[in-house]
């Protein structure tokens, strides 16, 4: 039975000219990475937005290539009442309570496994584990202090400039303004100077 | 293709041979000469030089686009990266429309590799780096589509080593194997037999390998690598035989050589399992066979039913020597976990009987690579027994004595009772 549709379903792409095929492959290709931009662009309009203090991160890990790595106020984390509840793997997936503090930079409130309701301004970011999930005796519990990921980390400028974001970081004047959905997801919407855009990231 | 090139060439010498020897009449050397099919076409120079070229022309794009990259805006480099998945398929479809399935099918891998770069400067261009094992999930994808579309084993080949990366870096981040590969995996074999592609299953069957050692050897600390790979190579052995019985010509050539792989993963955990015996390699303090994950133990009984399904279906001896080794192995791997004093000589004896019956078996299915597996793991094993660092050399030289012995008897009795071939 299997043998006879895997030969028939052969056959029949056998008599579909090769032109159609290769175009339907360059099709599929194409309507993925437009996927991608897309998924991206709908973050971006849709999020609510919530401004982020960067924090200088560890020099080694500041630049590779063209990109600055963005580490915030918000990566490292207590663990709170998740603390030795089992994580489930190494990297787990985590939903962080946001509020604005007076100046309007966002900070956490609380850490969850799971989402959890919020009521307006405050926001629910969704991350992952990269420290931190690995504590107790057979290293599956949620340990004291958490890293949290929430795919912010990278930004790519053009060659020459990293340099002096990262000065500009280090002095605690980069903030980033991210677009939070309510499932979670966040995206990179402007970079913030001393309160001031610096880069505006275009849908497209 | 390059070995039906060899088998001629070495017919045409025999068929002067014979005809010089007078053991075949002339017009039996035209009868068979008329009745062998046409040469498939192949790479001539002339193509060769011509990819040569187009690869050249490609990476001085690939350079001049790189030189320029950060001077060009957004939108235009999109449109460049459209622009090359475009150029290679539609390339690909004028080979294909002209008759050249070779050079057809290295535009949609070029293509595949191209979409891959795209994935890769669009997550730059757009800030997306976060998840790259996300990225390469749906390189394969993407690279998967284009082979079942186009019938391009390179596309697949890609596809397969995204799908590799994709599922090690996915192992990294948990404990437990990584199943949605195997999805993927089997959808990679079902487009080598609906191709009934033996280079496709060379592919399909040189995937596994890469799963395997990536469950293997990021399990937790208490599981046995070597008890996980011979639970897999049992699999993939047993399924590969089990296939290779099957009526469906398709399969059965698929099967054949899956269990070529199958074979030789069989010869390197008998080498490895009796090198982790040496006490310079105990560095995982392992537990006990009930430890050890039952879907692994569920893949190795699988591997030994499948076996037993082939002797069924065939009822030769070789697949029941193939099926065999099988069970040796699996024993020699339950019987002797490393925490144990003493030395394994059990598990040994278990071990050089399976690469026996690995030769034998090749030998009885005219089966090369079998016999070729099985000679290297009685070399590997030997080799590992005799540098063990663990207990005396004199306890070992006399059970490899006691081993040496027991073959010659064996050989002796089969000399006697077991009709000869003639030379």
């Amino acid at each position: 039975m299997m043998a006879m549709s895997v030969a028939s379903l052969a056959e029949r792409l056998a008599r579909i000219p090769k032109i159609v095929l290769f175009g339907a492959a360059a099709l599929v290709q194409l309507a993925l990475l437009t996927l991608m931009i897309i998924d991206r662009a709908q973050i971006l309009r849709d999020g609510a937005e919530v401004t982020l203090q960067t924090r200088p991160v560890d020099p080694r890990d500041f630049l590779r290539g063209d990109y600055v790595v963005l580490g915030y106020d918000i990566t490292q984390l207590p663990a709170g009442s998740l603390q030795n509840e089992p994580s489930g793997e190494r990297n787990p997936p985590v939903y962080v309570k946001l509020a604005p503090n007076r100046d309007g930079v966002y900070e956490a409130l609380s850490v969850h496994a799971g989402p959890v309701a919020v009521a307006s301004p405050e926001v629910l970011i969704r991350g992952r584990l990269a420290y931190g999930a690995s504590c107790g005796p057979k290293r599956d519990t949620f340990c004291e202090k958490l890293t949290v990921r929430y795919n912010l980390e990278s930004y790519f400028v053009p060659e020459g400039e990293g340099r002096k974001l990262e000065d500009v970081r280090n002095q605690g004047k980069l903030s980033v303004v991210a677009a939070v959905l309510p499932s979670g997801r966040a995206a990179i919407k402007r970079l913030l100077i001393d309160g001031k855009p610096v880069y505006e990231e275009p849908w497209f | 293709m390059m070995f039906d090139r060899v088998y001629r060439q070495r017919l045409e010498a025999d068929l002067a041979r014979w005809e010089s020897d007078d053991v075949i009449t002339p017009a039996a050397v035209a009868a068979i000469r008329v009745a062998l099919p046409p040469f498939a076409p192949g790479i001539n120079i002339a193509v060769v030089v011509a990819i040569v070229g187009g690869l050249l022309i490609a990476a001085a794009f690939l350079a001049f686009v790189a030189a320029h990259w950060t001077e060009i805006t957004r939108l235009p480099r999109l449109a460049m990266l459209f622009a090359g998945i475009l150029s290679a398929h539609g390339l690909g479809a004028w080979f294909a429309r002209a008759g050249h399935p070779v050079l057809a099918d290295l535009c949609a891998a070029v293509g595949a590799i191209v979409f891959g770069a795209a994935i890769a400067l669009v997550g730059q261009m757009y800030h997306l780096g976060g998840d790259f094992a996300g990225g390469m999930l749906l390189w394969a994808v993407g690279a998967l589509a284009t082979a079942t579309l186009t019938g391009s084993r390179g596309a697949l080949a890609v596809a397969l080593a995204a799908a590799s990366i994709w599922s090690w870096m996915r192992v990294l981040e948990t404990d437990v194997p990584h199943f949605a590969f195997v999805a993927l995996w089997l959808l990679a074999g079902a487009l080598a037999l609906a191709w009934n592609s033996r280079v496709a299953a060379h592919l399909v069957a040189v995937a596994a390998l890469p799963w395997w050692m990536a469950s293997a050897f990021q399990a937790p600390l208490d599981f046995r690598p070597s008890f996980i790979l011979a639970n897999g190579a049992a699999l993939l052995f047993g399924g590969g035989i089990a296939l290779a019985a099957s009526p469906w010509p398709r399969a059965a050539r698929a099967g054949s050589v899956l269990s070529t792989y199958g074979a030789f993963s069989l010869a390197g955990v008998a080498i490895l399992e009796a090198t982790l015996a040496n006490e310079v390699f105990r560095t995982r303090a392992a537990a006990g066979l009930a430890n050890q994950p039952l879907w692994t133990i569920s893949c190795g009984v699988a591997g030994v039913i499948l076996a037993f399904a082939a002797i069924a279906t065939t009822r030769r001896a070789g697949t029941a020597f193939a099926a065999g080794a099988i069970g040796l192995v699996l024993a020699a791997v339950a019987l002797w976990t490393p925490p144990q004093s003493g030395e394994p000589w059990v598990s040994y004896a278990a071990l050089l009987c399976a690469m026996l019956c690995l030769v034998v078996s090749g030998m009885l299915d005219a089966a090369r690579p079998r016999i070729v597996a099985g000679w290297l793991g009685i070399a590997g094993v030997i080799a590992a027994i005799t540098w063990a660092v663990k207990g005396s050399l004199l306890n070992r030289s006399i059970f490899l004595a006691a081993a040496g012995g027991f073959a010659v008897v064996l050989a002796l009795v089969l000399n006697r009772f077991v009709p000869r071939s003639r030379e």
